[in-house]
């Protein structure tokens, strides 16, 4: 019937997955067997990289570090954005401003939000810390201190939430009016309709949004760190992608970075098979 | 189609930047804004007596992210044809072949030749024997003073031969609270805590901070000497308080608070004389780092390296011999940013300026003798960087000194350890 | 409890909630205006008085943020044109295909969409530098051959389903090819995802930090967040002046943000 076929249009977006994400997963499977420094040739070594990956203390402390930050995070950020999402969901009068309010710290551009903490939170001078201190606290020296530095970065990482917050407020859209037109005719009261319609109908978007802060926070605790604490005070904000940035250009090591990489991108990959299993029938469907 | 149209003449847009000349080559420098000056005007220099070469000056802020940044660009195969490298970083870049030796060009130069240098600043950038680069400075670390501080406290200014107990009782003369909140205001001193500050302590004391100058295979700053120093160290954080703390450096570097007229002295190596030049509203000087049961500094020195993938070599070379000509060296000494690796050109005017602060510019050459280098090694970088992670923890107050050295040594050890 | 009561609570609480996620920003420009060489703050000060602009033009004195700026501004209108390109092809095409292809696609989008750059990044710069493209805008601006981001496909996607079919086939029964059918009937039908994607799109260009820090070299080519970096790097506790950088950098999203948010916060609400 046409004479373009559909398929044409998209192949600026499937030669873009092959050449940016099949190609360089392919690329960093073969270094990551290899020893590599950028400038002579790789050489195969088979399984060394990942040994000595195994002894290396950085390499756990980065995976610790990776696992503190997302257990803390990432169930802070969902509920964060759970209670926004439930609260701002109804269009009253001025829910727009607080919609956009609530979203302004996700389109500030990563580096400058890093920044920005790294004053807000400075240990004798900042606001937050005057403010505690105002109110008769003894204030940490988070970025400055080993024991408070992850912690500033996980009060950092609460605000930049709007993502969630939209892909929440979609589900809020998608569950049907007269389900809970139903539930108020039969005299379930508000806390019962949060629990037993609205909670059970968002589950799968709540999941993948969940999934997806933990594979993105591989991502964004990159800038935060390297900004506000480039890894310390000694290692307490050091993460896996700094470790790779670390293996690559300062030691020049690529077959051990890409080996992180690999790493990296397994975990992903199998977090993301959790959400296909979620997702097989498709509730987007609806749309 | 004009959308589309217009947009294959934007992205035309993107690329249409680059114009060309006859020769060009691209030099990548790190450095402040007042230091990027100074090479600026060498490059302007150079452009004047070649015209036929056309040089981009590429500016990366900080050092260690300038090694990181040539690592890249080397892996990329597209370095810039001229890099400035410290001699404790060049030696991985060597090691993977990425340099091209400068021994030969400099047999065949003649305009400079290795005797015009010193050999302190020249021995550390040979490599297997073989000189990979040409270093522009012969630097060390000394103690930049504030003299009005030391006025106002009516402490004298720092003698030539002064001890660490002088040292030491003069940072806490100079430590004040002057508001009376019990916050100090005003800091003796402002020293970094990594190897390469701790270091010189290390042979002050009498030891040694490595087994073997050329062939290390450890540190062995455990000794006596090197516990003895390690104690003096970070005690001036942890003991006397005349350095800030961990929390304080953090909201303000010891080098702001100096240049802000709130800390006395301040460790760094000619660098930064630039920048005070131009920031420090206050009289200033330079005095020879403070000496126990030796007198002894460090060598910082950078050297002009040109990266074996350029593609423009021989132009890269008459830039480097340029740079490194009586001429080149007395523009980039005359900025103030160098102690010049050419014996005559230290010996000068531009660089002993009597007009020019730091007033006491001697010291940078009379403490020559007494410099000592940090060794060339492959994984110095990681080495350095593990080893001061852990001098960090301890002067911050996070761990002890026994601690601390044993741990710089057990970790440091998996990268002489590796192949 | 009253109606009259509770309303007021909520509004409160809203407010409340509104203020401490303006709050960072807030406080970055309080930051930014307070005047250069006086001694750090003791004790709390929301904004020094008087404000002082000065930090702003010194930027511009010690880097050249102008150029940085234009950078930044050619990056993000390249990256939106091209996204909007490529992406509203792919969701077109996408919604054309058999029910199956089509929840194919949206699988395997998804599965894209999760993916995070730090996992391929460092091949991704091995690729672009054999392929010479490092120090130039090609690497930054290569994810826009996919539509920067599956989810922006997705968009288009959900919006060209649901026009009915038969618009698209009776205008090729006028002759017009699929070309002319996605420019002159899709195109125009799907304002709000062209709105909502330009919005996403141009944030993801503009704040792109680790792509420029990667693949950029020359400085006459940086973009806003690395001259930002450039400037903590060579002072870094010159907080007023690091602040009215960070300031600089974040107007100019806040401003795209404002002009375009009903798209994103509103999708599909009216």
């Amino acid at each position: 019937m046409f004479r373009l076929r559909p398929s044409l249009f998209l192949t600026p977006y499937l030669l873009g997955a092959l050449l940016l994400i099949a190609l360089p997963a392919g690329i960093s499977i073969y270094i990551a067997f290899t020893r590599y420094n950028g400038i002579a040739a790789p050489v195969v070594v088979g399984w060394e990289n990942f040994q000595l990956l195994r002894l290396d203390p950085l390499a756990r402390v980065a995976l610790t570090n990776s696992l503190i930050f997302v257990t803390q995070s990432v169930p802070l950020r969902v509920i964060g954005a759970l209670g926004l999402a439930l609260f701002f969901n109804q269009p009253r009068r001025g829910t727009g401003f607080y919609r956009a309010a609530v979203t302004l710290p996700t389109v500030i551009p990563e580096a400058a939000y890093a920044l920005a903490w790294t004053w807000i939170l400075n240990p004798l001078y900042g606001p937050f810390n005057a403010i505690l201190r105002g109110l008769g606290f003894a204030p940490p020296a988070w970025f400055a201190d080993s024991d408070s530095a992850m912690l500033g970065l996980v009060i950092a990482s609460l605000f930049p939430l709007g993502e969630g917050f939209i892909i929440l407020l979609a589900g809020l859209r998608h569950i049907p009016r007269e389900i809970y037109d139903a539930a108020r005719v039969d005299g379930a009261n508000r806390f019962q309709i949060l629990a037993s319609i609205t909670l059970p109908l968002l589950a799968p978007w709540l999941a993948l949004f969940a999934i997806r802060d933990v594979v993105m926070s591989f991502q964004n605790t990159f800038t935060l760190a390297f900004i506000t604490t480039r890894g310390g005070p000694y290692y307490a904000t050091f993460f896996p992608t700094q470790l790779i940035y670390e293996f690559a250009f300062s030691r020049m090591d690529f077959g051990a970075a890409s080996a992180v990489m690999l790493l990296v991108f397994l975990v992903t990959s199998a977090l993301v098979l959790l959400v296909y299993f979620l997702f097989a029938d498709d509730p987007f469907d609806e749309a | 189609m004009r959308l589309s149209r217009f947009i294959l003449a934007f992205l035309f847009l993107l690329s249409a930047c680059q114009s060309n000349a006859s020769e060009k080559i691209s030099f990548m420098v790190f450095g402040d804004p007042a230091e990027l000056a100074a090479y600026q005007k060498l490059v302007d220099a150079f452009s004047q007596a070649h015209p036929d070469v056309q040089v981009e000056l590429i500016h990366i802020p900080s050092q260690g992210d300038y090694r990181n940044r040539l690592a890249a660009d080397l892996a990329a195969g597209a370095p810039a044809d001229v890099v400035l490298i410290n001699y404790r970083r060049y030696a991985a870049f060597a090691d993977a072949g990425a340099l091209e030796p400068l021994g030969g060009y400099l047999e065949k130069s003649s305009v400079i030749k290795e005797s015009d240098f010193y050999p302190q600043a020249v021995e550390p950038f040979k490599w297997n024997g073989q000189l990979m680069c040409i270093p522009q400075n012969i630097s060390s670390l000394v103690v930049y003073y504030n003299k009005e501080l030391f006025d106002a406290a009516g402490v004298d200014y720092p003698a030539e031969g002064w001890t660490w107990d002088d040292f030491l009782a003069a940072a806490q003369a100079l430590t004040k609270d002057l508001d009376g909140d019990g916050a100090t205001d005003q800091f003796g001193v402002g020293l970094e805590p990594s190897l390469i500050r701790f270091a010189p302590f290390v042979w002050q004391a009498g030891g040694e901070v490595v087994d073997d100058q050329f062939h290390s295979t450890s540190l062995v700053i455990d000794s006596d000497e090197g516990y003895a120093a390690m104690e003096f160290f970070v005690g001036l954080q942890t003991v006397h308080h005349v350095v800030p703390n961990a929390e304080e450096e953090k909201s303000e570097d010891s080098e702001s608070r100096f240049v802000n007229g709130r800390t006395a002295m301040f460790f760094n190596s000619r660098r930064g004389v630039p920048t005070y030049r131009e920031s420090a509203q206050f009289d200033w000087d330079v005095a020879a780092l403070p000496q126990n049961k030796e007198q002894a500094g460090i060598l910082h020195a950078d050297a002009y390296c040109l990266p074996s993938a350029s593609k423009n070599k021989d132009a890269a070379w008459v830039f480097i011999e340029y740079a490194n000509s009586v001429e080149g060296q007395t523009i980039v000494a005359a900025s103030g940013r160098t102690v010049p690796s050419l014996i005559a050109v230290a010996n000068s005017c531009a660089f002993l300026d009597p007009n020019a602060k730091p007033a006491n510019s001697r010291v940078f050459l009379d403490t020559i003798p007494f410099i000592h280098a940090l060794p060339v090694h492959r994984f110095w970088v990681d080495i350095e960087d593990t080893a001061s992670a852990e001098i960090a923890r301890a002067f911050y107050g996070e761990t002890p000194v026994y601690d601390a050295l044993f741990r710089a040594i057990e970790r440091t050890g998996e990268y002489f350890k590796l192949k | 409890m009253k109606p009259r009561l509770s309303t007021l609570i909520r509004h409160l609480l809203a407010l409340t909630i509104a203020a401490t996620f303006l709050l960072p920003l807030a406080w970055t420009l309080a930051a930014s205006l307070r005047p250069a060489g006086l001694p750090p703050p003791r004790g709390f000060e929301f904004l020094h008085w008087p404000p002082s602009f000065e930090n702003y033009s010194r930027i511009f004195e010690i880097l050249p943020f102008a150029r940085y700026a234009f950078n930044s501004l050619l990056v993000a209108l390249a990256g939106v044109l091209l996204t909007l390109l490529t992406a509203s092809w792919a969701g077109f095409g996408m919604s054309l295909l058999g029910r199956r292809a089509q929840i194919r696609l949206l699988i395997l989008s998804i599965f894209l969409q999760m993916i995070p750059f730090t996992a391929l990044w460092l091949s991704r710069f091995l690729f672009f530098a054999r392929l010479g493209l490092t120090n130039s805008y090609y690497a930054m601006l290569a994810p826009a051959l996919m539509g920067t981001s599956p989810l922006f496909i997705l968009l288009f996607y959900w919006t060209f389903r649901r026009i009915d079919r038969a618009v698209f086939e009776s205008a090729s029964l006028d002759g017009a090819n699929l070309f002319q059918t996605w420019m002159r009937i899709a195109l125009p039908l799907a304002r709000p995802a062209l709105m909502a994607v330009g919005l996403l799109a141009f944030l993801f260009y503009w704040n792109d930090f680790i792509s420029p820090l990667l693949y950029l070299r020359s400085q006459t080519l940086y973009t806003l967040p690395v001259g930002m970096l450039q400037l903590q790097e060579m002072d870094r506790t010159n907080w007023p002046l690091l602040m009215a950088a960070a300031v600089l950098v974040t107007a100019p999203a806040v401003i795209v943000f404002a002009a375009l948010q009903h798209s994103v916060l509103w999708w599909e609400s009216e």
